[in-house]
């Protein structure tokens, strides 16, 4: 039975694709049999933040609607063997996309994968709710702005109410706060929202922080998750998350603003 | 700065729980009494003393003092355990704490005890409680109360244990108790009762309202915020001021 498990965050713009497939990827990398899929029907861009959308013929809304089957819509990931994709429409209504072909769907890729990633539309509405419904653990993403928090924060509400689990009264879906985008000099500064200020109002599980880095626009415009820049801060902030997403203790980095060495200050360099 | 602890790894959780409880109205205040009474009743109802939890009620005495740890003993002989004593003044709440039990405060309109009808001063002096409700009629709600989320409270207080973030908005027919942060809107007295009132652990509330009188985050004093304050009407005023 794979673990599944929604990006989200109400607010657009903050980092769901980029972290769905940079979690994906971390996963796929430790081994599990992974597929992220994009639920962002009309504004696919999972495909292009992976790297395939030169190879994407059927979509999920093809598969809900028995058009293709689940391994002809499933794109095989060039650089990790056991990482899929499985690609949003561009072009097809947003009500194709049903409650139970999703579930029908989610059940059948639950048999052969261990994780199912799935990248949410912004928003609170049916395309974010479907998403999350069937989650059982979810990856609210949030920046540290204010009208962010507060929609992570209506988030955090419909995952307690609107989704299977509310629903039928199991346990709770696990959620995890991740923070990205995260800049130490503008926090300090007073620009940003800190660290413990979202904690204390989000009041959940912080599963990862990620700094501002210029190398998540890099990794977009090549089409390689950043997971794969090793030597990147945002790289590797997003393998300490899945880590912890996988039950280790890694302590947490990238938080704190960084006194500039000797040569940076001779010379002027900033901190990639 | 370290992570907050997984929950599976935490080692308790603090649960607000109901028990129903035997209280021991005592009616006399000597151990010896109380130790003939307990004596013949366990030999007719040796089950009832099965290590029972109860608590001590000496609302019906009027002894300033009391021979707490000798009762106490005289219980644990017929394997009653005394947990908390409920009831008079200062000396027996120190003296309570000191035997390690704990200690409640007389029930004021608590409905009266159900009186065995026999007037033998030896009558039942075990009565079993129901279980005490901290807001009759009201509601208490455990955990964040969040964005886009209505909390109410038709009848009686609304009590919320935890956060309203902002964006979020509770409301109650009584007087409204926040132990936590108030960041969202708070409405009591909304069938119109003058004498609710608002209270929370740290005001940063984005609207107050007692019986449709209102003030807006924009209105408040801002010395008062971040504040443990109470907010009640005074002659047509929604007047606000720090607790404690
Ligand atoms: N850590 C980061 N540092 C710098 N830029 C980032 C970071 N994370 C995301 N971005 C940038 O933010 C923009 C939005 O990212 P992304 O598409 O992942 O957000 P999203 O939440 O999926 O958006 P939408 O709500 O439209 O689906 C992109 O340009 C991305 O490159
Ligand atoms: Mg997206």
């Amino acid at each position: 039975m794979a673990k599944i498990i929604v990006v989200t965050s109400g607010k657009g713009g903050v980092g769901k694709t980029t972290s769905a497939a940079a979690i994906a990827t971390g996963l796929a990398l430790r081994g599990n049999k992974t597929v992220v899929i994009d639920f962002d029907v009309g504004l696919r861009n999972l495909d292009l933040i992976m790297g395939c959308e030169r190879r994407v013929v059927y979509d999920l809304i093809n598969v809900i609607q028995g058009e293709a089957g689940l391994n002809q819509a499933m794109i095989r990931d060039k650089r990790v063997d056991n990482l899929h994709i499985l690609p949003a429409s561009q072009t097809r209504d947003k009500d194709a996309l049903t409650e139970e072909g999703v579930e029908r769907v989610l059940g059948s890729l639950s048999e052969e994968f261990d994780y199912i990633i799935c990248d949410s539309p912004a928003g609170i509405e049916r395309g974010a709710q479907l998403a999350m419904h069937f989650a059982d653990e979810a990856v609210v993403v949030t920046n540290p702005e204010v009208s962010s928090v507060r929609d992570s924060d209506r988030i955090l509400g419909l995952l307690s109410s609107k989704t299977r689990r509310a629903e039928k009264n199991q346990e709770p879906i696990k959620e995890h706060l991740l923070i990205t985008r995260y800049d130490p000099m503008r926090v300090d500064s007073g620009d940003m929202l800190n660290l413990q200020d979202i904690q204390e109002i989000l009041a959940i599980n912080l599963i990862g922080l990620i700094p501002e880095s210029e190398a998540v626009l890099r990794a977009s415009n090549q089409g390689v998750p950043v997971t794969h820049d090793q030597q990147s801060d945002a790289g590797q902030a997003y393998v300490d998350t899945v880590s912890r997403l996988l039950g280790e203790d890694v302590p947490l980095r990238f938080h704190e603003a960084q006194k500039k060495g000797f040569l940076s200050r001779m010379f002027g360099g900033g901190r990639r | 700065m370290s992570l907050n602890v997984d929950r599976a790894s935490t080692a308790f959780t603090f649960k607000g729980g109901m028990l129903p409880m035997t209280v021991m109205e005592l009616t006399s205040a000597d151990p010896e009494r109380v130790r003939a009474q307990l004596s013949s009743k366990l030999s007719q109802s040796p089950a009832f003393f099965q290590h029972t939890p109860v608590v001590l009620s000496v609302e019906k005495l009027d002894e300033p003092h009391l021979a707490l740890e000798r009762l106490c003993a005289v219980c644990r002989a017929h394997k009653l355990l005394p947990v908390a004593v409920r009831g008079g003044g200062d000396s027996i709440k120190q003296s309570a704490w000191a035997l390690g039990l704990g200690w409640f405060p007389t029930q004021e309109n608590r409905p009266q005890a159900v009186n065995s009808s026999s007037d033998d001063a030896t009558a039942e002096a075990v009565l079993n409680e129901a279980p005490l409700s901290a807001a009759s009629g009201g509601r208490i709600y455990r955990g964040t109360v969040r964005s886009g989320q209505q909390v109410s409270a038709s009848e009686g207080d609304l009590v919320v244990i935890g956060a309203v973030n902002a964006g979020a908005e509770i409301l109650a027919a009584g007087s409204v108790h926040v132990y936590g942060p108030l960041r969202g809107r708070a409405l009591a007295g909304i069938h119109g009762d003058r004498e609710a009132g608002i209270f929370c652990h740290e005001l940063h509330g984005e609207l107050l309202s007692v019986a449709g009188n209102y003030k807006r985050l924009e209105d408040i004093d801002p010395t008062l915020l971040g504040r443990a304050v109470q907010v009640r009407l005074l002659e047509d005023q929604l007047n606000i001021e720090t607790l404690g």
